[in-house]
């Protein structure tokens, strides 16, 4: 393992390349290019804010910003998966023609929704700096967060990405998946409103802790009443069941990637 | 210690007993849903791409590999540049491969010209740092300086095609591969392509090539593999095996085009039977014709006389397309002398689908006497036999002989089919008719 991170440093260009291209295709031919990655949360959140304060008149206040910042985090890695499950598939013309070490492919995707995933942060800073959020207490642990949740996000989409080679169908079980994932972990509602005997389940899923530091670190400074960081236990939990996936992604990838090329 | 053996050995690549197998599978695309409901995988058959195949490339040699489709090649080069593994024995490579497997592979029609450069170096293992310095010179080899701001898509497949090459063998690697993409452009690009590549070959690299082209393979190279059904048939010098190769697809298309045509011409004359038609109708004389012509007709022969005409007749001189066993016919040949010519000889002879000579005869055999004939002047030579051949196709080639009986005004090849209907009475060639009898012996 170690030696192919060496040998995913010397590619480091090839990876940097297919990052820019992954971002430039994206906004390639729309008038507003990047503006799209700060318009994007904002529309949303104005969506979301009119459904859930305004139709169904939840009690939780300024819910646009409570909803968004685990929101943004859920979608770098629903986007990963979803991208990444048919990436090796739609760039079967590279696989099958030239070498290069094919974990590179969902890697750049995932570097991609990275990038535009910072982006959005970035114009959630600006929106919550207006709104008088103290989101910067925090700020520290912020980095840490994303760093240990990029890992969830490189295991689950190199699993799924070496998987699809093989069964063309996972590709639509994926985005069911992805959904239950979604409503399973508290983004729309707070954890605290799940029941008690359910919220074991619930906190299996590090996907949940993670979206609870988020909310800690942006949401909760203005509404301390909600606050409270997971516990060490539950946050070792996540990060041991990250981890758990980061290998088993990563081994899968690596026990398949010779037999890509013959099965696209 | 290894790396000393090796360069005194000076071998580049080296397949020692690599075997590989293809699986293809009886559905197209594997599915969760089928795995999961037959609780295995789909079915699938074993195709043997490359079978125990080892020899060994040295640097800076220009190495050839040729073959009819399927024999491997192309697997073979996915071997050397490790796109795919294989099943067994063992590939050493020593220095960088880069693979001209595709030409583009890889270009996003959305970026540009300068963007793709960029991606594709990328992918081809070359750093920004060197593409920055040889993009001019990538550009100019291309010649698409003016278009290298315009997305690909908007590109010629021709331009799509020469910057594909451009970035590809500005890569500079130890070992470069190249499958059949040196037919780029027009002319004078190709001839660029060509100087490149001697250029590399120069520069002391080892260049393995896969081409159907054989003139270059032949002249760039110097060794070369003949592959056939995964297994090297022959490898070494150049002019010997593709002449070896040659004289293979030569055979090749020969059977090939009897067997399409005895199909057809069985096709045809089935409709004829089954449709209780006396004569073939005008449809299918043409069509008959066609597959004539289609066939590799030889001919040769001084000129001084030729054969203008062949024709099957009945017995009262019709026109016949098919005769039948008993049938009285006879062989017209049509002869117009250019130049005078004395005493020829004329000839048929008679073959089946296989080229075993059926039957052959001429004037001299007969001690037919022939005559001074001057220019211009035209003769019918018939040959009239009965018809004692087993059903199916037969050629008949005429010739026109001088005297000595070794050298030949005209000569055609299979220049007449002659469908003889089936009759199921007999097998073989000749009918000999023969009667049966059954009597007790005590």
């Amino acid at each position: 393992m170690i030696a192919n991170i060496r040998k995913l440093f010397s590619y480091r260009e090839l990876i940097v390349s297919l990052t820019k291209k992954e971002l430039k295709i994206k906004y390639r031919g729309s008038a507003l290019g990047f503006f799209w990655s700060l318009l994007n949360p904002i529309l949303t959140m104005l969506v979301y804010s009119f459904v859930f304060s305004i139709v169904l008149q939840v009690g939780t206040p300024e819910f646009a910003i409570f909803l968004i910042c685990a929101l943004l985090p859920f979608n770098f890695l629903s986007n990963s998966v979803n991208y990444g499950a048919s990436s090796i598939i739609a760039n079967s013309n590279l696989v099958n023609k030239i070498y290069f070490p094919r974990e590179i492919i969902p890697l750049s995707i995932i570097l991609a929704n990275l990038f535009n995933f910072l982006l959005e942060l970035a114009a959630l800073f600006i929106v919550m700096g207006i709104m008088g959020y103290r989101f910067y207490i925090y700020l520290y642990l912020l980095p840490v967060v994303i760093f240990i949740q990029f890992f969830l996000v490189v295991g689950m989409t190199l699993l799924v990405s070496a998987l699809n080679v093989f069964f063309r169908d996972l590709q639509h079980l994926i985005t069911i998946i992805m959904m239950v994932w979604f409503f399973g972990t508290p983004i729309i509602y707070p954890l605290s409103m799940v029941p008690e005997k359910y919220q074991f389940i619930i906190k299996i899923n590090p996907m949940t802790i993670y979206a609870d530091y988020y909310r800690n670190i942006f949401y909760y400074v203005k509404y301390p009443e909600g606050a409270g960081f997971p516990s060490a236990m539950e946050t070792l939990t996540a990060v041991g069941i990250t981890l758990l996936l980061f290998f088993i992604g990563y081994f899968a990838f690596k026990k398949l990637e010779p037999r890509f090329a013959e099965e696209i | 210690m290894v790396d000393k053996n090796k360069s005194l050995n000076n071998i580049a690549v080296d397949i020692n007993k690599v075997t590989k197998r293809y699986r293809i599978y009886h559905e197209k695309i594997p599915s969760l849903k089928n795995t999961i409901l037959r609780g295995k995988r789909t079915t699938y058959e074993e195709f043997l791409a490359l079978d125990d195949i080892s020899f060994s490339i040295k640097y800076g040699e220009t190495f050839g590999i040729i073959g009819p489709n399927g024999s491997g090649k192309s697997t073979l080069l996915k071997l050397i540049s490790n796109i795919i593994r294989p099943n067994s024995g063992k590939i050493n490579i020593d220095g960088t491969v880069s693979a001209l497997l595709e030409l583009g592979a890889g270009f996003h029609p959305d970026l540009t010209g300068r963007e793709n450069i960029y991606i594709n170096s990328a992918i081809l293992g070359m750093r920004k740092r060197e593409v920055d310095k040889r993009f001019d010179q990538i550009v100019r080899f291309s010649e698409l300086e003016k278009f290298i701001d315009t997305p690909v898509k908007n590109y010629s497949s021709g331009m799509y095609m020469r910057l594909g090459f451009s970035i590809a063998i500005n890569v500079n690697p130890d070992i470069l591969l190249v499958d059949e993409v040196l037919a780029v452009g027009d002319q004078s690009f190709q001839a660029k392509c060509y100087k490149a590549i001697y250029d590399i070959m120069k520069r002391g690299k080892t260049i393995i090539i896969v081409s159907h082209d054989l003139e270059t393979i032949s002249d760039l190279c110097s060794r070369v593999a003949f592959l056939k059904e995964g297994k090297i048939v022959d490898l070494g010098n150049p002019i010997r095996v593709v002449s070896q190769y040659r004289a293979y697809v030569e055979e090749l298309e020969k059977k090939r085009a009897g067997d399409q045509q005895k199909e057809e011409r069985k096709k045809i004359f089935k409709t004829v039977i089954e449709s209780n038609r006396k004569v073939v109708d005008g449809e299918d004389i043409e069509k008959l014709s066609r597959l004539d012509s289609e066939q590799t007709i030889k001919r040769f022969g001084s000129g001084d006389a030729m054969i203008a005409d062949i024709r099957l007749l009945d017995e009262n001189e019709n026109k016949l397309d098919y005769c039948k066993y008993g049938d009285e016919v006879k062989i017209a040949l049509d002869i117009k002398f250019n130049r005078k010519v004395e005493s020829p000889i004329f000839g048929i002879r008679i073959t089946d689908v296989k080229d075993n000579i059926v039957y052959g005869t001429n004037t001299r055999t007969n001690n037919l006497k022939t005559k001074v004939y001057n220019n211009s002047e035209s003769l019918r030579v018939k040959f009239a036999f009965k018809v004692t051949l087993i059903g199916g196709n037969y050629h008949v080639t005429p010739a026109v002989g001088y005297k000595d009986s070794k050298t030949y005004c005209d000569w055609i090849n299979n220049m007449l089919t002659i469908n003889v209907l089936k009759n199921e009475k007999a097998e073989g060639i000749a009918n000999l008719n023969s009667k049966i009898t059954i009597e007790k012996i005590s």
